[in-house]
C-alpha cells in the first residue's frame, strides 16, 4: 500500500513530492470501477510508459519499496496526473469550505485524494488507497509545521522547490508514523 | 524600554571600538564601524549550524523586538530602496514588495499558532471576517496593537480602508517635503496585500497619508479588491 504526497505552491508549481510505501496491510476498500478497468502498468504499453515517465524514478521507487511490486496505476506519470487532476476539485472545495483538511476530495480508480490547504494557499495533496482519516490529518499537520519552518527561511520563496534533506527525513518519519 | 536598549547598543559598540583600536598600525585605516561587526560574528568555538527544523515555532510567540532596533533596520531599508528607484511610485512599489515577503510568512505563522493544535484547523473564506482578522490579529501580531479603524468606501464598493493613527513603521520617519506624496507605510500595505492574497482575496493595496489635527501621522491602507472577490462574495449571499 503506497502513499504519494505532493506539495504545490499557491500557483500550483510542485515544490516537493514523496512516495511512501507502508508495510501496513491496505484497508479493504474495493472499488468496483478499478476491478473492471485494465491495470495501467501491466498493459502492453507499460514499458513505453515507464520509459517516458523517466526510468530513474521508477528504479528509485522499486528500490525504496524493498521488493514491493508496483501494481496497477502506480506509474509515476499516472500518479502525477491524478494528483494534478484533483487540483480542480480542491480549488472548488476551498472556496466553499473553511476547513484546511479536505478529506477525500477526489477519487480515481483505487486512489483516494485527500488534501490540506495552508492559510497561504499552499496545497498538500496525498494519494492513498485505504481509509485512515485521523492518521492522514495528523500527518498533514506535521507536514504543515515542517513546511512552515521551511517557509520562514528568508531564502525560500514561494516557488523554490524544497531540497532540504532534513525536511525530507522528517516528512518520511512522520509518514512512517501515521500512514 | 526602547531608550534603554538603545543605550546598551551604543555602549557595546563603543567598548568594542576601544578594544579593537590599538594605538599603532591597523586601526588607522580601518573603518570606524567595522570592528563592532567583526566582534559580533567571531566566536572561536567550532561553528554548529543550527537546523531550522529543530527550532520550535512558538518560542518567539510573545517575544518583542526593540522599537529602536526596528527603526534602525527600517531606516536602512528605506535608504537602500531610495538609492535604487527613480520615483515615488517605484519607491512605494519596492517597499510594497518587501512587505509582501513578510506578509506571506506572518499569515502562515499566525494561523499556525492559533489553529495548529486544533483538531480541525480552519482558514478564513469570507472577506469581511478576513478583513477584521487583519485589523485585529495581524496588527496585534506585527505591531502589538490593533489598527484604529476599518472603513468601507462610500463611492466604490470594492474599496476598503484600514486606518492606523500612529503606524509603528513610520514613527521615526520624517518625509522631506519634495517626497511629500511618499508613504513609507507602503511596506505595511504590501504586508496586507500578501495576507489577502494568501487567503484568496487578490487586491491592490496602497498606503496614503491622511493626517488630521489629533494624529499628524495618520495613515490609511487602501484595499482595492479584485473583481473576482466581489463576485465570489455575491455567491455566498
Amino acid at each position: 500500500m503506497s502513499h504519494h504526497l505532493f506539495i504545490l505552491s499557491p500557483s500550483d508549481t510542485p515544490l516537493y513530492s514523496l512516495t511512501h510505501l507502508s508495510s501496513r496491510p491496505a484497508a479493504p476498500a474495493p472499488s468496483p470501477l478499478s476491478a473492471n478497468l485494465p491495470s495501467w502498468s501491466t498493459s502492453a504499453f507499460a514499458g513505453t510508459l515507464t520509459a517516458l515517465s523517466g526510468a530513474s524514478s521508477m528504479a528509485q521507487m522499486s528500490t525504496q519499496g524493498g521488493g514491493v511490486r508496483m501494481g496497477g496505476g502506480q506509474d509515476r506519470h499516472v500518479i502525477q496526473m491524478i494528483a494534478n487532476a484533483s487540483l480542480d476539485m480542491i480549488e472548488d472545495v476551498v472556496r466553499r469550505e473553511n476547513g484546511m483538511y479536505l478529506k477525500a476530495v477526489d477519487k480515481f480508480n483505487e486512489w483516494t485524494i485527500s488534501a490540506f490547504v495552508t492559510p497561504g494557499n499552499t496545497k498538500f495533496v496525498l494519494l492513498h488507497e485505504g481509509k485512515n482519516d485521523d492518521g492522514i490529518r495528523a500527518f498533514f499537520v506535521e507536514v504543515w509545521e515542517l513546511y512552515l519552518k521551511t517557509m520562514m527561511n528568508p531564502f525560500h520563496t514561494a516557488h523554490s522547490t524544497i531540497r532540504s534533506s532534513v525536511f525530507d527525513t522528517r516528512v518520511r518519519a512522520s509518514a512512517k508514523k501515521y500512514l | 524600554m526602547a531608550s534603554t536598549r538603545f543605550s546598551v547598543l551604543s555602549s557595546s559598540s563603543l567598548s568594542s571600538a576601544e578594544l579593537l583600536s590599538p594605538t599603532g598600525s591597523s586601526g588607522r585605516f580601518s573603518l570606524p564601524s567595522a570592528p563592532s561587526i567583526t566582534t559580533a560574528v567571531g566566536p572561536s568555538k567550532p561553528l554548529v549550524r543550527p537546523n531550522i527544523y529543530d527550532r520550535p515555532l512558538n518560542k518567539t510567540r510573545s517575544a518583542e523586538v526593540s522599537a529602536s532596533a526596528f527603526a534602525f533596520l527600517f531606516s536602512e531599508i528605506v535608504q537602500y530602496t531610495q538609492k535604487r528607484v527613480g520615483g515615488i511610485n517605484d519607491f512605494e512599489r519596492r517597499l510594497n514588495t518587501l512587505g509582501y515577503r513578510i506578509g506571506t510568512r506572518v499569515l502562515e505563522l499566525m494561523i499556525w499558532r492559533t489553529e495548529g493544535s486544533s483538531k480541525a484547523p480552519k482558514r478564513e473564506i469570507r472577506f469581511l471576517p478576513a478583513l477584521m482578522s487583519i485589523h485585529n490579529n495581524v496588527w496585534k501580531a506585527v505591531f502589538g496593537k490593533t489598527a484604529d479603524g476599518v472603513e468601507k468606501s462610500v463611492e466604490n464598493a470594492d474599496e476598503y480602508m484600514i486606518i492606523d493613527n500612529d503606524p509603528v513603521v513610520t514613527r521615526s520617519i520624517s518625509v522631506p517635503r519634495e517626497l511629500s506624496q511618499l508613504s513609507c507605510s507602503s511596506f505595511t500595505a504590501g504586508l496586507v496585500e500578501a495576507v489577502l492574497d494568501g487567503l484568496g482575496f487578490p487586491a491592490r493595496v496602497t498606503a496614503h497619508n491622511t493626517p488630521n489635527v489629533d494624529h499628524p501621522s495618520r495613515t490609511t491602507i487602501l484595499i482595492k479588491l479584485d473583481k473576482s472577490v466581489l463576485d465570489r462574495e455575491e455567491l455566498f449571499k
